[in-house]
């Protein structure tokens, strides 16, 4: 064998070994915690399904989360797309950094946003300055509710408005880049043609085409992430359970012989419920953004670049509104920290107590600094593993599309989306029972924490890798071998180089997600000595706050973290292209 | 060939045997010197009690949390073959006797010393074996906001039955028994309250199943419902408030404490109806387990001492349990303070044995 050929074999097994562990990490806590729960209820999967469907509370919450989960992918997409249209159609000043601002929320770890949203909504705060009492439910939201018989529709609109807040960039990554690219002339002939003669049959016959396929895949991929919102359903909709929820309720208990079998069952039934749901909508956005995927690359590939007009009035409105949606909540934030309300009078002053007291710490709470410490380093670990994963799975996906072999890469795509479809609360619990069968002696280990953060964020990875990858030419590679490169070199030369910068914003996404990632870090991280401050803030809002400094101090722990993540975030748009149509 | 089930499939990688006999486990750590705590968010031993007592012992702390009480216990359920912790602190009554029939505690030297006599009858009452020291109490209770019970309008329910009536209907807020430990509690009180009370035709659960038709909202926590809903607390002045409810479970000293932090006011008191109210006593008790037990025996003992005990009720918001202390007066804490008239009387064993049925019947009353 030759020596190119040993090191393909090499390549191969390198690149088979690593799908195949990642996708047993992800699948075996999984099936360790369904055997676990299966063997204390001492019933099998399927009877649990049919049991849950036989419960009222589970039915509620999938009616709940499957109701907020559609209106939260319609809203995102109504609202979204304006947006996109006009960030992609006009020629802006500063299109970066609007890029950015529009795009952080969907960094922002979940619980900050909750907050965010709480001070928005909050009694005093702007929303109800405007008439629209979203909390206590008064004024025209009570009208609505008595009108309608509807139950809490404040605490409904609020978590809609929060999803819609959340996922309004996944819109514009998909649709901003192909209005973008996409060549004027096509529109302006297509005036001319009997199908486009009017406005309505431009839309079915150009626009549809052409954008249908982001639309969808970006609100696939909202539903997925409304489906398995947790922080945001915890705190803005009190009253209500949504599947995953219900499980991290019932989480704790779940998975112990002879003891509150009851909630094994819940965990059980629940999560391959959501499992099935889950994997439906993955599998369709898999296909749907390999369909975007090939309509962009044509559209990209058009050499006749758009000409784009300065924005107009409506254009500029629409983004200052998006701006302002998207700012609004993390200024609350920020200002919480600095409100203090006062014990005797119940009035509220600005100082810097809060701070003072959250980043000293005591021993019921950890120090702002250590959890901040923690974050960094479990972010650290998590970006130092899901960057080669992603990468080298990235590779043989796209290895295997060059060698024709497109439904074993499409298999092995949907295998790494797995973690998406999962449960943070089944994959912390299957890790806690793997490691208490195995190596008991790791239980307290302060690494532990970070593989649910690694198998969260590789798919992530993936989806910013790949279409990199995907588009680089091979010839630049065979010219490198030809050249006599060694093959690391050649590699280096003809590959690498050219990932550069979406290495660096799969990095830095990475650790934004796990700086925020709450759900898995909630089940897993137990000891104080580890908390992170995604742990930190739900930690002191649960707290009793008859001390007025309580409130504040989780605020000042969420603007930190809040400031973490945007300065990872602008770091991952300094390096992105302009026109790039990656996910994320 | 096709499993039908998975822990079948697994079985190989399942086959652990729960042993229910008592029996010495070994420690999921090793004793490095330090002791490993597990407890609940809220006990705020502070930074100079803690520090005070790694000065005095050289015993460095590590606090493991955990949400609640029930969180203590699932945890230390869970990992029973490699406990991580050397010390628990915070398990109640309602939850004590189950981790002593799953062998989850060892036995402590302190309740062989004579300062364990300090220990008040009232603390020692519902368990005095020598697995699980209290340290704190107080009495579980139904707090109401006087802004809405006025005397005029509205008037002080006589009767828990009070309660259903329309006057009530969607105004009143409880923690879930099934996820809170006050929540819990208080549905162990309304099992006496109504096995006592002179109407024999219905129980506890006919009350609760009239409740949730009377739309009372339950709550995953007391924080949700303390907190979020109920109007007579410091919830008012927080983020998330909604204020829909004007009665919830508490303690029957949290309007003292809303006093203590509110420079002596509060519009909140309790309802102190004969056996609506119970005495929840919490735990510290060495982990069957522990590698540091000598650590575990000084810290309880550190616990117990009256220095730190007596600061119960500010650090923890609870009654302290040596003979002789109680609350501070300071701005009205224990003026605002109620005095249940009769606690209900439920013995741990009972609760123990019967509270999955409890919880089954609480589920189907109130869904």
């Amino acid at each position: 064998m030759t020596r190119t050929g040993q090191h393909n074999v090499l390549v191969k097994v390198l690149q088979w070994t690593t799908v195949c562990c990642f996708v047993t990490l992800t699948v075996l806590p999984l099936l360790y915690a369904i055997a676990r729960l299966e063997s204390v209820t001492g019933i099998n999967s399927v009877v649990a399904v049919q049991n849950f469907f036989t419960t009222q509370s589970s039915l509620q919450a999938l009616k709940f989360t499957l109701l907020e989960a559609t209106i939260s992918t319609i809203a995102t997409v109504i609202i979204g797309l304006p947006i996109a249209w006009c960030l992609g159609r006009y020629n802006w000043k500063n299109i970066k950094l609007l890029r950015a601002i529009l795009a952080v929320p969907f960094v922002t770890p979940s619980i900050v946003v909750a907050m965010g949203f709480l001070m928005l909504i909050d009694v005093g705060g702007p929303l109800t300055a405007m008439g629209i009492d979203l909390r206590l439910e008064s004024g025209m939201v009570g009208e609505l509710s008595n009108f309608t018989n509807w139950e809490n529709p404040g605490h409904f609109i609020a978590l809609i408005t929060a999803h819609v807040w959340f996922n309004i960039s996944l819109v514009m990554r998909f649709v901003e880049p192909t209005l973008s690219t996409m060549d004027r002339t096509w529109e302006e002939q297509m005036h001319f043609l009997p199908a486009g003669q009017n406005r309505l049959s431009r839309i079915r016959n150009l626009w549809l085409p052409i954008i249908g396929p982001a639309v969808l895949c970006a609100a696939t991929l909202c539903f997925i992430f409304s489906f398995t919102s947790f922080a945001l359903v915890r705190w803005l909709t009190p009253n209500q359970d949504t599947l995953e929820t219900l499980m991290a309720n019932s989480g704790g208990s779940a998975g112990i012989y002879g003891y509150r079998i009851d909630t094994s069952e819940v965990v059980l039934s629940t999560s391959i419920v959501q499992l099935i749901i889950l994997s439906i909508a993955i599998i369709c956005a898999t296909s749907i953004q390999r369909r975007h995927s090939t309509i962009h690359a044509v559209i990209a590939e058009s050499d006749a670049k758009q000409i784009s007009s300065r924005p107009n009035n409506l254009a500029k409105m629409i983004i200052a509104l998006g701006v302002c949606f998207a700012i609004l909540p993390l200024m609350l934030v920020t200002i919480a920290s600095f409100r203090i309300r006062n014990a005797t009078t119940g009035e509220f002053t600005y100082s810097s107590e809060a701070w003072s007291e959250a980043w000293s710490g005591d021993y019921s709470t950890t120090a702002i600094p250590d959890a901040l410490s923690n974050s960094l380093i479990y972010c650290l670990i998590t970006v130092t593993f899901a960057l080669p994963i992603g990468w080298i799975i990235s590779s043989c996906i796209n290895r295997l599309e060059q060698e024709q072999k497109a439904t074993t890469a499409k298999i092995v795509e949907f295998a790494t989306m797995i973690p998406l479809a999962l449960s943070a609360v089944m994959i912390g619990l299957g890790i806690l029972l793997g490691l208490l069968k195995w190596s008991p002696g790791l239980f307290g280990w302060a690494i532990i924490p970070a593989i649910p953060h690694i198998i969260i964020t590789t798919p992530f990875v993936i989806r910013i890798i790949l279409p990199a990858l995907r588009s680089i030419d091979s010839s630049y590679h065979e010219q490198a071998i030809m050249l006599g490169m060694s093959p690391i070199k050649a590699w280096w030369h003809g590959k690498a180089a050219f990932l550069r910068a979406p290495l660096v914003v799969a990095g830095a996404l990475t650790m934004a997600f796990s700086l925020g990632e709450f759900g898995a870090s909630w089940i897993l991280v137990r000891s104080g000595s580890w908390d992170t401050l995604s742990v930190l803030i739900d930690q002191l809002m649960s707290q009793p706050k008859f001390n007025p400094l309580i409130q504040p101090m989780a605020m000042a722990a969420a603007t930190v973290l809040m400031l973490l993540t945007f300065i990872l975030f602008f770091i991952a748009e300094r390096f992105r292209d302009n026109g790039e149509g990656s996910g994320f | 060939m096709v499993c039908g089930s998975m822990s079948g499939c697994l079985g190989a990688l399942e086959a652990e045997n729960e042993s229910v006999e008592c029996s010495t486990f070994s420690a999921g750590h090793k004793d490095d010197g330090k002791l490993r705590i597990l407890t609940y968010d809220i006990l705020a031993l502070s930074d100079s009690m803690v520090e005070e007592f790694t000065n005095r012992t050289g015993y460095e702390i590590e606090f493991i949390k955990e949400d609640d009480a029930g969180g203590i216990l699932d945890q230390m359920m869970l990992t029973k073959q490699a406990q991580q912790a050397d010390l628990m602190i915070g398990l109640d009554n309602t939850y004590l006797q189950t981790a002593i029939d799953n062998c989850l505690l060892r036995e402590t030297l302190y309740t062989q010393s004579d300062n364990y006599q300090n220990i008040s009858e009232e603390a020692a009452r519902p368990y005095s074996g020598a697995l699980a020291v209290p340290f704190d109490q107080g009495p579980v209770c139904l707090n109401y906001d006087e802004n809405f019970v006025d005397g005029e309008n509205v008037s002080e329910p006589a009767s828990l039955w009070n309660l259903t009536e329309e006057t009530w209907r969607g105004k009143t807020a409880f923690p879930s028994p099934v996820t809170s430990s006050p929540g819990r509690s208080f549905m162990v009180a309304t099992i006496d309250y109504f096995e006592n009370d002179d109407d024999e035709s219905t129980n506890a659960f006919d009350w609760w199943q009239a409740m949730a038709s009377n739309e009372a909202i339950i709550t995953s926590g007391w924080t949700e419902a303390y907190e979020t809903h109920y109007t007579g607390g410091y919830g008012e002045y927080t983020t998330g408030y909604i204020g829909d409810a004007h009665l919830t479970v508490s303690y029957c000293q949290s309007p003292g404490v809303e006093a203590y932090y509110s420079s002596n006011y509060t519009h909140s008191t309790s309802l102190t109806l004969p056996k609506s109210t119970i005495q929840q006593v919490e735990y510290a008790g060495i982990i069957n387990g522990a590698a540091n037990i000598p650590g575990a025996e000084l810290f309880i003992e550190y616990l117990l001492s009256p220095e730190i005990n007596a600061q119960m009720p500010e650090n923890n918001l609870m009654y302290p349990v040596l003979d002789g202390y109680g609350l501070p007066e300071t701005d009205g804490y224990r003026y605002h303070s109620d005095i249940p008239q009769e606690n209900a009387n439920v013995e741990m064993t009972r609760i123990n044995e019967e509270m999955t049925n409890w919880l089954d019947k609480w589920q189907s009353a109130t869904e």
